[in-house]
């Protein structure tokens, strides 16, 4: 009795501590209630039809007062301890993602864990995992490894849990967890033109499908390489490989992606195509941002929106109801306040000395950056329809505690070193 | 530049990306997504402008407005409860047919619009559609402006029909009227002639549409226009006497006419047999109207001015009057009628084959004698005559307010010789025009015209149905001598006690007239009766009837004549 009471409170020391301070960093936090308020705001004119109680406006203040909470919440915790159980915490990722493949299909995929009235999506919180696990990798190894053997370490544990979750299928934390890896890797000290290489495969693929850009970008890939100067051999294996990679994308193409995941793709190359399937989300969006001009049409006031032409305009598309209720001025809003927010989770990075915690910052302002500039790029036809809601704006509870469990552990790690 | 900068730069790079993007849209493709939005949510309704109702001289209703309705399904709202069995009950369309219009609607980028279903429902088919409406998601269903006559007098030929603008070719001649597909417009008769006062200004009026079709209202930033209805009419036509006309009628074929002299007003139009503009809904189903077309009686003629006949005796007034105003005879000139009369190696028979003995004009004109008018033309000119019978208004058309009328024909030298040749011809041919016969050709609306002229002494004006409507003076200056003879001859028609139009005649009222009978290569003989009444020495009411295949014209058309006769001495006043 008295050894698991002892044990038990070890296991809270391990997680726990209490702060020396809370110290809220503004430039970071005040971004956040500004995009909290444009939320409200449009939640409760999108909403206008439902009853209080049941309103996506009224939900979302809830989740937002439960998320100052756990915000609260969140300065006790003790970071190391995810630094200390990084493998650990991964491990259990790829395995509650594996599991997700047993579970029922819901809305044509498998992402969710159930049981019985609850439901879980761990690739949610695996996010918050990848960036430990990745920090923690190159937190390790100070130099005394080769650079492109740690890399391509990274990338594969990168592309691990991003694969599962692509085969769920979700298209867009797929990305997102691919993307985490590039700014931490930069972030490290990995030399500029080895995160070329990898990138540039993919690129190759995309631009396979069009042989003049294929031939652009060959220029640029035969330029950048002579101008680093590799060895011979590395420098004529890496065109072969990016040429092999444009010769394989049709293959790809063919056998390896989903119908709708091509669909998508393919709508964001041309979203007239097929205009009432996810193009007609696209097209509705653009003409919903199109309509709104320089200050909007005001705010419950936006005809795409309040008559309904515009689709999940609470959550994917609510970008598309600021743009046209509140104009090209809300949208500045929006990317002014977001990049003051990530300006400031960068140079508290820089100043931050230790590798892991710098790293973790890195990698959540990734996380944050990557869906707003995907949710964003999709609402004016530049990226495919992926899903992927926008930080702070979009509604859905889990997700907005997310969010804010992401800044709240920046806040943490921020105050303890500085 | 330190790391953390790098990293800002690229941040600050893609952020500007977006803001370009949005830029682009917001500000550089504003208008055009501006008009795109409108496009989505802004629907254009047309507010249809009643048609003008038509009345009759008296201020009744012949021609008014209804609803019919169309009925049409948004293929988004229909669910798995639609009951298709009912709809194809009520409205006879396949319930297959129905069902593949829907599925193939959902799949379509406008599922949000309405295909139609059934055009043309009535107002009971529609009340039994609503009161179900709960099976029926998605039904909607749309006015339709139809035409409905409400009067006992049905007026067929005059008033027309509608049709609908099926493709824009069919509305070229009227595009200052702007019609739409789908629009109504007046196929025939005075709702064709008169469309253009009938035909009111459609409105317009603009609503915000939300994408399931539900209203939200009107938009305030466009108020629209308000529908202008169509003006009405009001017809010379005296709908009871029509009505009355149309009655005698019943069974037979042929036209009457019946005007007032002085005004050139139309009272009564009938030309028999006729359709029914009630028996259907909107425009006229194709199986009936290919009914009425290979209808051997041929419903779709209007016989009071496009039915010619041979005027028989009527035309006799013609060659009186010629002979009166060149003096080339008078009341001593006789002839004597045996029933029939040679020349060359031909016979020509009077109708009376016991002959009339010794005839003058006047009683050549009560009696009919053909001998004496055999004799007549002998000595007056061919062209004269010619030139007479156009004076009263025969070989033109008279320029009455409908479409289709005929000229008729009154042969001439040179008709002559195109047709028979120079030498093909000769006095025989004379002797028949001259009682009406041969080449000569009128319709009813000449005659009548003819007995107007007559009643007027020559101051008469241009038929018209409108009343007040557009009409030409006519003048005709003959001697007084000639008018008097000719109206005092029409009086004995009816009222000498060997007149021929006896039948016609009415007590204390006075009846001019001049029976005619036809013949034709188609059967039996035309019944006409041609003439004018005189109340308070003011002719109020002139009419021709003619009875296609009804015998003798001194029987069956002044039978009709005395009845309208009757009725206009009581009803009819200046």
């Amino acid at each position: 009795m008295l050894r698991k009471t002892l044990l038990y409170n070890n296991f809270l020391n391990k997680i726990f501590q209490p702060p020396d301070k809370i110290v809220f960093r503004w430039g970071m936090l005040f971004p956040v209630i500004v995009l909290m308020c444009i939320s409200f705001i449009t939640l409760k004119y999108t909403s206008v039809n439902s009853s209080f109680f049941s309103s996506t406006f009224t939900k979302q203040i809830v989740w937002f007062g439960l998320g100052s909470i756990i915000f609260i919440l969140a300065q006790w915790v003790r970071i190391q301890y995810f630094q200390e159980y990084a493998y650990h915490f991964y491990g259990i990722l790829i395995i509650l993602i594996g599991v997700t493949y047993f579970m029922p299909v819901i809305g044509g995929s498998q992402r969710w864990l159930i049981f019985g009235p609850l439901s879980f999506q761990p690739s949610e919180i695996g996010k918050l995992f990848l960036v430990f696990v990745i920090a923690r990798v190159l937190a390790d190894q100070k130099g005394n490894m080769n650079e492109i053997k740690l890399l391509l370490l990274i990338l594969i544990m990168a592309f691990i849990p991003a694969l599962l979750v692509f085969k769920q299928p979700d298209f867009g934390t797929a990305i997102v967890y691919g993307f985490i890896a590039i700014p931490m890797l930069y972030w490290s000290g990995i030399r500029s033109f080895y995160l070329f290489s990898v990138i540039a495969p993919f690129v190759s693929i995309i631009s396979a499908f069009n042989i003049y850009i294929f031939s652009i970008w060959m220029g640029i890939l035969v330029f950048v390489i002579y101008y680093n100067q590799p060895k011979i051999t590395t420098g004529v294996s890496q065109f072969i490989v990016n040429i092999g990679c444009g010769i394989l994308s049709p293959f790809i193409w063919n056998n390896i992606l989903y119908f709708h995941q091509k669909e998508r793709i393919l709508t964001l190359l041309n979203p007239t195509r097929d205009p009432h399937g996810a193009g007609y989300q696209v097209i509705q969006s653009i003409i919903a941002i199109g309509s709104g001009g320089i200050w909007g049409k005001g705010v419950g006031e936006g005809t795409q929106t309040q008559l309904r032409y515009l689709p999940v305009r609470d959550t994917d598309f609510i970008v598309s109801v600021i743009g046209e209720e509140m104009g090209l001025f809300g949208i500045t809003v929006i990317l002014v306040v977001f990049f003051t927010m990530l300006y400031w989770i960068i140079v508290y990075a820089g100043i931050i000395s230790n590798r892991f915690s710098s790293l973790t910052l890195i990698g959540f302002a990734s996380i944050l950056f990557i869906h707003l500039a995907v949710n964003m790029g999709m609402t004016v036809g530049l990226l495919p329809v992926t899903g992927l809601p926008a930080p702070f704006l979009s509604y859905g509870g889990s997700f907005l505690l997310s969010c804010i469990l992401i800044l709240a552990l920046s806040t943490n790690i921020i105050n303890q070193h500085i | 530049m330190p790391k953390y900068k790098k990293v800002q730069l690229v941040l600050a790079g893609i952020f500007a990306i977006l803001f370009f993007r949005f830029y682009h849209l917001q500000i550089y493709q504003h208008s055009k997504y501006e008009a795109k939005a409108g496009n989505n949510s802004v629907r254009k309704i047309s507010l249809h402008a009643p048609r003008g109702i038509i009345y009759d001289r008296n201020g009744i209703p012949i021609v008014d407005n209804r609803q019919i309705y169309d009925l049409a399904v948004i293929p988004f709202d229909v669910t798995s409860q639609f009951d298709y069995q009912m709809v194809s009950k009520r409205t006879g369309v396949s319930s297959s047919e129905l069902q593949e219009k829907i599925t193939k609607g959902k799949k379509s980028f406008h599922r949000f619009r309405p295909v139609p279903i059934k055009r043309h429902i009535n107002f009971e088919t529609r009340s039994h559609l609503e009161e179900n409406k709960l099976s029926l998601p998605g039904t909607i269903f749309s006015e339709f402006p139809a035409r409905t006559y409400p009067d006992k007098a049905k007026l067929t030929h005059v008033l027309g029909y509608l049709r609908v603008v099926t493709d824009f070719t069919a509305s070229k001649p009227n595009q200052k009227l702007n019609y739409k597909l789908g629009d109504v417009f007046g196929f025939s008769g005075i709702e064709r002639i008169y469309e253009s006062n009938l035909r009111g200004r459609d409105g317009t009026e603009f609503r915000l549409v939300d994408i399931y079709g539900i209203d939200h209202g009107v938009y305030q930033d466009n108020p629209g226009q308000q529908p202008v209805p169509g003006k009405a009419l009001n017809l010379a036509i005296d709908s009871k006497l029509q009505a009355l006309i149309e009655d005698l009628f019943t069974e037979k074929k042929g036209a009457a006419i019946c005007m007032m002299p002085k005004t050139g007003d139309i009272l009564a139009f009938v030309s028999a047999p006729d359709y029914d503009l009630n028996s259907f809904a909107g425009p006229v189903p194709l199986e009936l109207w290919e009914g009425w077309n290979t209808d051997p009686e041929k419903p779709l003629i209007n016989r009071g001015i496009q039915g010619l006949y041979p005027p028989g005796s009527t035309f006799k007034l013609i060659g009186a009057a010629l002979a009166k105003e060149e003096g080339k005879v008078d009341k001593n000139w006789t002839v004597n009628c045996n029933g029939v009369y040679h020349l060359g190696d031909r016979d020509f028979h009077c109708w009376n084959e016991a002959g009339h003995g010794t005839v003058n004009m006047d009683k050549a004109i009560f009696q009919s004698c053909n001998i004496y008018f055999y004799h007549l033309i002998q000595k007056l000119s061919f062209n004269n005559w010619k030139g007479m019978a156009e004076n009263f208004g025969f070989g033109a058309t008279t320029g009455i307010d409908l479409l289709g009328e005929k000229e008729g024909l009154v042969p001439g030298k040179k008709y002559m010789n195109d047709k028979y040749g120079r030498f093909g011809w000769a006095t025989g041919n004379l002797l028949t025009f001259i009682i009406g016969q041969g080449d000569v050709l009128v319709t009813p609306l000449q005659v009548v015209q003819m007995m107007n002229i007559i009643a007027t002494r020559g101051n008469t004006k241009s038929p018209h149905l409108l009343l007040d409507g557009p009409s030409e003076n006519i003048t005709l200056s003959l001697k007084s001598e000639t008018w008097d003879f000719l109206q005092q001859a029409t009086w004995n028609v009816v009222n000498h006690e060997d007149g021929t139009g006896k039948a016609a005649k009415v007590m204390g009222g006075d009846v001019h007239g001049k029976t005619g009978t036809a013949q034709n290569p188609h059967g039996e003989v035309h019944s006409w009766f041609a003439g004018y009444l005189v109340k308070d020495d003011v002719p109020i009411l002139s009419l021709a009837i003619l009875v296609e295949h009804g015998g003798k014209g001194s029987v069956e058309a002044a039978l009709i004549s005395h009845k309208i006769f009757k009725y206009a001495q009581k009803n009819i006043t200046l």
